[in-house]
Order: structure tokens, then sequence, then C-alpha cells
């Protein structure tokens, strides 16, 4: 108990001292799973509305498959991004491995389900007279979309949260291909791991204090979201 | 009139069933069709047609002269033509002006013209006072009326309405048939809107259309009751309908061996019965008048049975002993008014 006292009152002290080293984590970690949040919904929402819209054969494969994607570990997601990148692997002449860009790649493979999920959800709830009126209306294809995802916006917004909170919380993809460099590609949940087997724990409860505090807001802002969503639904 | 629409062999299967199967067809230009019926009888998949937001599962459907193409860049042309007043009309979310001005500005319609349109139609529906109003907090008669004004925005060739008066009261009812009215009559706009009511829609349409199981038929739905074979008196059956209707009808009327019965009282030919006739025989009945009112140059009497019988009478025998609200009549049923449908 002492320990954790002790470790969470430096913790408390290096948060407010500034020190530099845990904001660069915290900033690397931030900007690594924003752009991964910001490329996983350029491809998420549009796959979403198209899956949640349209008619295809083989469209109950593709949700079964979005489902079971949801669970796939981050390890077996950094595994198979490595085999690509690695020195041997197929794009390994990109030089692309233990970089930040790696790290990206590794985590828009984990989110794209899960937006693309989140989306069909949202979509799915949208009362259909929305579609109808807008093509009565005269709307092109684009511009009924356009309506359906403003009426889905909250239930999207929503999708993109979970989204950023499951890549800030990652921990495997971000180890196993940005390789924890310091200053570089070691992130909140990376630098955690690695003071844990130094037995050095305030940093880490200082980090995690911090992903705490993110999570939260990630989390209000999240239930802000779907209770705009119910709302709109009564 | 030119011919709006024409209709050929339209069909409308869903699963397998079809819900409307239409031979023949044409809509005139300019004109105010009401579509009546019953509850799954074709009309909100016939508007739905009519509206090019589905298509025949065969036939083909003419508009203004051309067969409708169905392919997207053609399918937009035509149907921005046309605009559907759904019978539970949705609003955007956002302002009512936004909702108004929204088919306009997917039109591109320059930002002026579309919020001196959105104020006309706003004044038109007696909705100016709402203009920057959140359109989710409006009542069910304001929706309608908004949806209205969102629709009329667009200057559509072809409005068509389903179920314009259902879910709102009196008052809304009565303002949106009348816009209705005024716009056929300042824009030459061809109005078709479905109906349950057989009265508001004769009241404000030049043509009626009366659709049953699908299919277009001449038979007005009203007086149309459910009634049980309750026993046989030689060449005629005894039925009893709902309230004090027990009729006696020719047995040649009814299926063969049909127990629950569809019965219709044609409107056209209740006789009345004088005061000083004596009300004898089969098929006579007093009641209570409910409801006087004009339709087309003849009245309308509503006659409470403890189920309410609809029947005409023209104005000449109206003038000659005008019955009052609330007070008795007698009418006789003969066997000419009566029809005997399928089992419900």
């Amino acid at each position: 108990m002492g320990l954790l006292t002790d470790s969470l009152q430096s913790a408390i002290l290096l948060l407010f001292s500034w020190d530099p080293e845990l904001w660069l984590i915290v900033w690397v970690s931030l900007k690594v799973s924003a752009l991964s949040t910001l490329i996983a919904s350029i491809f998420g929402i549009p796959a979403g509305f198209f899956i949640a819209y349209r008619r295809f054969p083989g469209k109950r494969l593709v949700l079964t498959c979005l489902n079971t994607l949801l669970a796939l570990p981050t390890v077996v997601i950094g595994l198979l991004v490595y085999s690509f990148i690695s020195r041997r692997g197929v794009f390994g002449f990109l030089g692309l491995l233990y970089t930040q860009e790696a790290m990206i790649i590794g985590q828009v493979i984990l989110i794209v389900p899960l937006v693309t999920s989140l989306t069909i959800a949202a979509i799915s709830r949208i009362d259909t007279r929305y579609r109808k009126t807008a093509l009565t209306l005269g709307a092109t294809d684009l511009q009924m979309a356009m309506v359906i995802v403003r009426e889905a916006r909250f239930g999207i917004c929503a999708a993109i949260i979970a989204a950023f909170g499951r890549v800030i919380a990652e921990v495997g993809i971000s180890m196993m291909l940005g390789g924890n460099a310091k200053g570089f590609t070691r992130t909140m949940t990376t630098a955690m791991a690695l003071e844990y087997d130094k037995g050095e724990f305030v940093l880490a409860v200082a980090l995690g204090l911090t992903l705490l505090v993110i999570a939260f807001i990630l989390n209000t802002l999240f239930h802000f979201f779907q209770g705009r969503t119910h709302a709109d639904t009564v | 009139m030119p011919t709006l629409y024409e209709l050929i062999n339209v069909r409308r299967e869903f699963k397998g069933r079809a819900v409307l199967d239409i031979s023949e067809l044409a809509i005139e230009a300019g004109r105010i069709y009401t579509l009546i019926g019953p509850n799954g009888a074709g009309k909100t998949t016939l508007l739905n047609l009519l509206s090019f937001l589905d298509q025949p599962s065969c036939g083909e459907i003419r508009f203004g002269g051309t067969a409708v193409d169905y392919s997207a860049g053609s399918l937009l042309t035509v149907r921005r033509r046309v605009v559907l007043l759904d019978q539970y009309p949705i609003l955007f979310t956002g302002p009512v002006w936004k909702n108004v001005e929204y088919g306009l500005k997917i039109r591109g319609v320059k930002k002026e013209e579309r919020h001196n349109r959105v104020v006309k139609m706003l004044d038109l529906v007696g909705m100016q006072r709402f203009l920057e109003a959140d359109a989710h907090k409006l009542s069910g008669g304001e929706t309608k009326r908004v949806a209205l004004a969102r629709a009329l925005a667009i200057q559509p060739e072809v409005l068509l309405c389903d179920e314009p008066g259902a879910n709102v009261d009196k008052e809304n009812q009565e303002i949106i048939l009348s816009i209705l009215n005024r716009v056929n009559k300042a824009e030459n706009t061809s109005i078709i809107f479905s109906t349950h009511y057989l009265s508001q829609g004769r009241s404000l349409a030049d043509h009626t259309l009366m659709l049953e199981h699908g299919l277009l038929t001449d038979v007005a739905p009203e007086n149309v009751y459910r009634a049980v074979v309750v026993r046989r008196e030689g060449d005629r059956v005894l039925c009893q309908a709902p309230g004090r209707l027990l009729l006696s009808m020719p047995e040649h009327l009814l299926v063969a061996g049909a127990k629950n019965l569809k019965l219709q009282v044609d409107p056209e030919d209740v006789a009345i019965v004088s005061g000083n006739e004596q009300p004898s025989g089969r098929n006579v009945f007093t009641g209570h008048v409910v409801q006087i009112s004009q339709d087309r140059g003849r009245i309308r009497i509503g006659l409470d049975l403890e189920i309410q019988l609809n029947f005409f009478l023209s104005m000449q025998d109206y003038l000659k002993n005008p019955p009052v609200i609330g007070g008795k009549m007698t009418v006789h049923l003969p066997d000419s008014c009566l029809r005997c449908g399928s089992s419900w």
C-alpha cells in the first residue's frame, strides 16, 4: 500500500512539474492515436454507410466478419503487419518498422472494423423516412447520404470517440511495430510497460493517471453523444 | 387536359404477392385526384410508384407522355418534377427554414431567392411565426404543415399526398386541404391525395380513384360493415351487422356457405321513408341524424343506427323536408343497395 501511495504522490508531483519526457510521451500517444482514428474514420464511415444502406450478396457474412474483427487481439495485428514491413517482408524496403507510421498502420487495422460496425449501428437507427424525404425532394444519392450522415452525426461521433479510446489504450501494436523508442515511438502504454519492467513506478503511475483522465474525458464525450442519439430517436 | 400519368399493366409485388395490379389508368394534368380505399388497399404503394420512389415489378408508367426510365440519371430528372408528402412526414434536424429550403438548396437556387420562397411558403401554410423554430419541437399538425411548405417550395408539377388529413386535428386538416385546393387553382399543380374518407375526398377532388385489394374498383368503400349470418328464411338470409342492423338479404348475394361477410350498403340507393308512411317491411331502420353536409350539389346525411349509415338526398328532396341534426329519420334499404363481398 505504501508503494502505491508513495508512487501516487510522486506521480502527481511529476505531472505538475511539467516533466518534458512525460509530456513528450503523452504528445506522441495523442498524435499517433488521433491520426489512426482520422484515417480509420475516412475508411470506416463510408464503409459503414454502404453496408448499412445497400443490399448485396454476402452482407450477412461481411457483418459477421466485422464482428469477428472487433475481437482481434492487438498482438495478432502487430504480428501480421510486422510480417509485411520487417526487412524481409514485402514492404520491407519502405523502412517502416519501428516508426510512428507503422504504429498508425496497425492501429488503423485495429479500429476500422470498430468504426464501421458502430457507423452501421448509428445509420441503422436513423428513420427510413429521412431517406425517402430527401429523395422525393430531389436529392441525388450523395445528397441523400449527406442527410443521413447529418441525422446520424451523434452516433458517428460516438463511433469515432470509441475508436480513439481503443487505440490510445492499446499496447501490443505500439510495442511490436513502434519499438518503444524514447522520444519517437514511446507512447503512454508502452512507457508504462517499460517502467514496470524496470521497477520504476512513479512515471508509470503518472502516465496511468493521465490515461485515466483522457479515458474519463472520452467516456464523458461518448455518453454525451450517445445520449443525444437516444434523445433524438425519442 | 393533357395526360400526366399513364399506367399500363402495372403490377407491384412484394415477396411474390401482388399488392397493386392496375391494368390501365390515365391521370390528367392540373386536376385533383383522390385515392380512396381501406388500409392495405395499395394507396401508399401507388403513391410511391407515382413519385418514382419505387418501381413496378412489371408494366409501364408513362409520365408526360414518355415511358419512365428507371436508370439513375433519368430517374432524378422525373423525380424532381414530383413530390410526395408522407402520411407521417419527418422533418430534418434543425430550424424550420432549413427544412423548407432543402429542396431549393440541392437544386442550386440562390440564397436570396431561397429565403424569399421559404418565407412565402411558410406564409402560405400559416407557419411564418415558426421560421426559426426547432423543427423537432413542432406538434403533429405543425409538422405536417411545414412538410407541406417544404414540398411546395420546389414548385412541383405534381404534389402527391398520402393521407394529408390523417393524424391531425380538424383545424389543421381543413387548413391542409384548403391549401391543396388553393395550390391547384393558383399554380395549376396536379394533386393526388389518398384518404380513408370518401366525403373528404369527394369534396375536394375532381376525380376519385378507388382501390381495393390493390385493384381499381368503382365501388365506393362506404357503409362497409362486417356481418354474420344469423339464420336462413326461405330464399333470404338474415345477417347481423354491428349495432341494430339486422338485414334480410336475398340468398343469391351471398357466397355459398359463407358465415362472415363483408356487407356494403350503397349510399346512392338508400330510400327515405317519409313521415306519413308507415315504417314496415324488411330492412327499415330509424335513427338520429348526426351529419348533414353538401356534397357536389347533393346532401349527404349521416344516420346513427349505432353504426353510421351514410346516404345522399337530392337537393330537391332535402328542401321539401329538411332533416335536422338530432332529428329522427327512417330509411329503407332495398335489395338493390345491398352488396355482399367476400368474407373479411
